[in-house]
């Protein structure tokens, strides 16, 4: 090998080096701002609509609309489906709503999306959305349609809601996770029965009750509204289930109830506070080896112990990973944000209606997360484990650059805390019997017997109308965020 | 490394595309476990091959000395799930009024809007094209249906059973002319 190509051959390596050292600090330098959770991202959204400044966060909104485009475009299409229902804007939101339905639809997972972000974050991910996030979609896509006085489509997003449960039902095989949702049944039965469709909404009522009963008294600590047993015992009455109703009296202890059709209805969904945002925690793992080609990632204080096991031949893995001893991985955490009111009623003509609670989204929020914590473990030190893996290999070429991409690890360790933050903390619901005409209701909201608020509403009804109204309040309470 | 990220590809590839395929109506997919579209044509034939060949209802249309008129009545769904029983109560009014061994007359909404339509006319159609009122066929035996579920699941195992009857009652006597039933039993195993 002559002289000269020997000094081609050292400048192309020099020049790789340095090309692969500016590749890594540019990467470094777009990571300093990216450290961020979803939330600090979208502060300025997230405060003005906290604060209950709909129309500038719906401006902040537009700003942003290339994020319609963007990986977390889910979250994007939901937010502004929320923001112009809250505004009446119904049409417009049921455009935002139907534009993310789709997306769950058709939703596949990008696996060269996935595989760089075990080398860097999940955040290189486009944003999927929880599963109760997408069945909140169609709940508000089918409240929207009631309110436009649109029952065909109202049904259509019910069949859909219908589809939705069954997949969830089918998603998971492992039991206590949630996989039935006895709100959305609920929503159902009601949408169900405004159309006169008594069966199919007491069979939604008979499920929703069955769900109550079983997984939600157990998950989260509830109890089956007794709005939902009049529904129930109502439409099994008037689909001529007899022996249904009579059984249902029965079981709730409300043998004297008979039911009456009432002139019209008012069907009340309060939306109290703001459902949990996403943030990140981080855990010290220690790597320890085992028998067989093995290796342990453990916390003792957490009582954590995840073994993997390594092929034969991945020796060199092996003892790169050994290498390793200690090191930081970023999982997601919910961190609720506790609604200032916490109970809520209808008056009309003297008497009063509790506002019942439906579904506590934060708790089902909480639940999702805690029962798949595992999965993100293993995600988590997997991403991990393949960071330093790399990391070592560079450094036995390379030391310097090999550090440079240790810290590139560091701070690209980040956890995905993308969620759907402007979902209410929890749903409640009431119904009230209305008289043809005008009727004056009155919502009180107590944070506690010292702090109400009350709002006052006319509804003009026609005879055998069912009027749909939302109330959303957006108050959270300034009490430290509890974390779980 | 290169085998790995050959099967890395090869997941990529396999993965990124969607296949829809047009298949024949007859042909029997099953995915969930639930009732689906095998179900009602099963229930469909079953039921018109049970009526043809029912002596009470040839006994009770040669005594009758005409076509038998039907009307759809209720079809109840006791199952826990939301099933449309129009799917195969379509087919079987399709195949009864193909055959011509009975007359089928509207029912329900239908019915109402037609009578809308012709008190309309009274008002806006020429005299000599307006309907009249009390022409319509009266039905001589209403069909009624139920659909039913029983199901025993034990861990990932479930067993569902529905269960699916279709009656034809004479209006005037209340006397049933015709009972049909079908069971379809199902296990499924997750």
């Amino acid at each position: 090998m002559s002289d000269q190509q020997k000094v081609k051959r050292v400048d192309s390596k020099k020049f790789a080096r340095t090309s692969a050292y500016v590749f890594l600090i540019s990467i470094v330098m777009l990571l300093v701002t990216a450290c961020a959770s979803y939330y600090q991202k979208n502060f300025d959204f997230n405060h003005e609509f906290e604060r209950g400044d709909l129309q500038q966060a719906l401006t902040s909104l537009e700003k942003n609309s290339k994020q319609e485009q963007g990986r977390a475009r889910f979250l994007y299409m939901v937010n502004n489906g929320l923001l112009l229902s809250i505004l009446g804007r119904y049409e417009e939101s049921n455009e935002y709503f139907e534009k993310a339905f789709l997306f769950g639809e058709d939703y596949h997972i990008n696996y060269l999306n996935e595989a760089a972000s075990y080398f860097t974050n999940p955040s290189v991910t486009t944003y999927h959305g929880e599963d109760h996030e997408h069945l909140m979609v169609l709940y508000f896509k089918a409240l929207n349609y009631l309110k436009l006085n649109q029952h065909e489509e109202a049904l259509v997003e019910c069949r859909r809601l219908s589809i939705r449960l069954n997949q969830l039902n089918d998603k998971y095989n492992a039991e206590e996770k949630y996989q039935r949702d006895a709100f959305v049944n609920t929503l159902m039965g009601i949408v169900y029965q405004s159309d006169q469709d008594y069966n199919n909404a007491f069979i939604a009522y008979r499920n929703a009750v069955e769900i109550y009963q079983n997984d939600y008294a157990k998950m989260f600590g509830m109890q089956v509204p007794e709005q939902l047993k009049y529904d129930l015992i109502n439409t099994a009455y008037w689909t001529g289930f007899q022996d249904e109703a009579t059984k249902y009296k029965e079981q709730f202890g409300m043998q004297d109830y008979e039911p009456v059709k009432p002139d019209a209805e008012l069907v009340f969904f309060w939306h109290n506070g703001l459902g949990p945002v996403k943030n990140e925690w981080s855990i010290n793992f220690v790597i320890d080896p085992v028998a067989n080609n093995g290796v342990v990632f453990s916390n003792p204080e957490l009582g954590l112990a995840f073994p993997f096991q390594l092929e034969e031949d991945d020796h060199k893995k092996q003892s790169d990973l050994k290498k390793l001893q200690v090191f930081r991985v970023a999982f997601p955490r919910y961190v609720e944000r506790p609604a200032y009111y916490n109970t809520g009623s209808l008056e009309l003509d003297g008497k009063t209606y509790a506002l019942e609670l439906g579904e506590d989204v934060n708790k089902v929020a909480f639940y999702s997360l805690k029962k798949r914590m595992m999965q993100e473990f293993s995600k988590g030190l997997l991403r991990a484990a393949m960071k330093k893996v790399a990391e070592q290999s560079v450094r036995k070429e390379d030391e310097a650059l090999g550090a440079v991409l240790g810290l590139v690890n560091a701070m690209t360790e980040k956890a995905d805390t993308r969620n759907w933050q402007t979902l209410p903390h929890s749903i409640y619901y009431t119904r009230v019997p209305l008289k043809e005409g005008a009727n004056a209701v009155a919502l009180t909201l107590k944070a506690d017997e010292e702090h109400a608020t009350t709002h006052n509403f006319t509804y003009q009804v026609k005879k055998g109308q069912t009027l749909f109204h939302t109330f959303s309040s957006l108050e959270s309470t300034n009490a430290p965020y509890r974390y779980y | 490394m290169p085998k790995f990220l050959l099967v890395l590809s090869l997941v990529i590839l396999a993965s990124c595309s969607r296949t829809v395929t047009r298949v024949e109506p007859a042909t029997v997919i099953d995915l969930s476990g639930r009732w689906n579209d095998t179900d009602s044509r099963t229930v469909a034939d079953k039921m018109i091959y049970d009526l043809f060949d029912s002596q009470t209802f040839k006994d009770y249309a040669k005594q009758l000395g005409r076509k038998p008129v039907i009307v759809v009545g209720p079809i109840r769904n006791k199952t826990s799930e939301h099933i449309d029983a129009d799917n195969y109560v379509k087919k079987f009014e399709m195949v009864i009024h193909n055959s011509a061994i009975a007359e089928i007359v509207e029912s329900g909404d239908f019915r109402d809007k037609l009578r809308t339509e012709r008190t309309e006319q009274q008002d806006f159609a020429s005299s000599a094209t307006a309907k009249q009122f009390g022409k319509e066929i009266g039905a001589d035996l209403m069909l009624f249906g139920e659909m039913t579920s029983e199901t025993d699941t034990n861990n990932r195992k479930r067993v569902v059973n529905y269960i699916t009857t279709l009656f034809l009652t004479d209006i005037e006597t209340s006397k049933r002319i015709w009972y049909g039933q079908d069971e379809i039993k199902k296990l499924v195993k997750n």
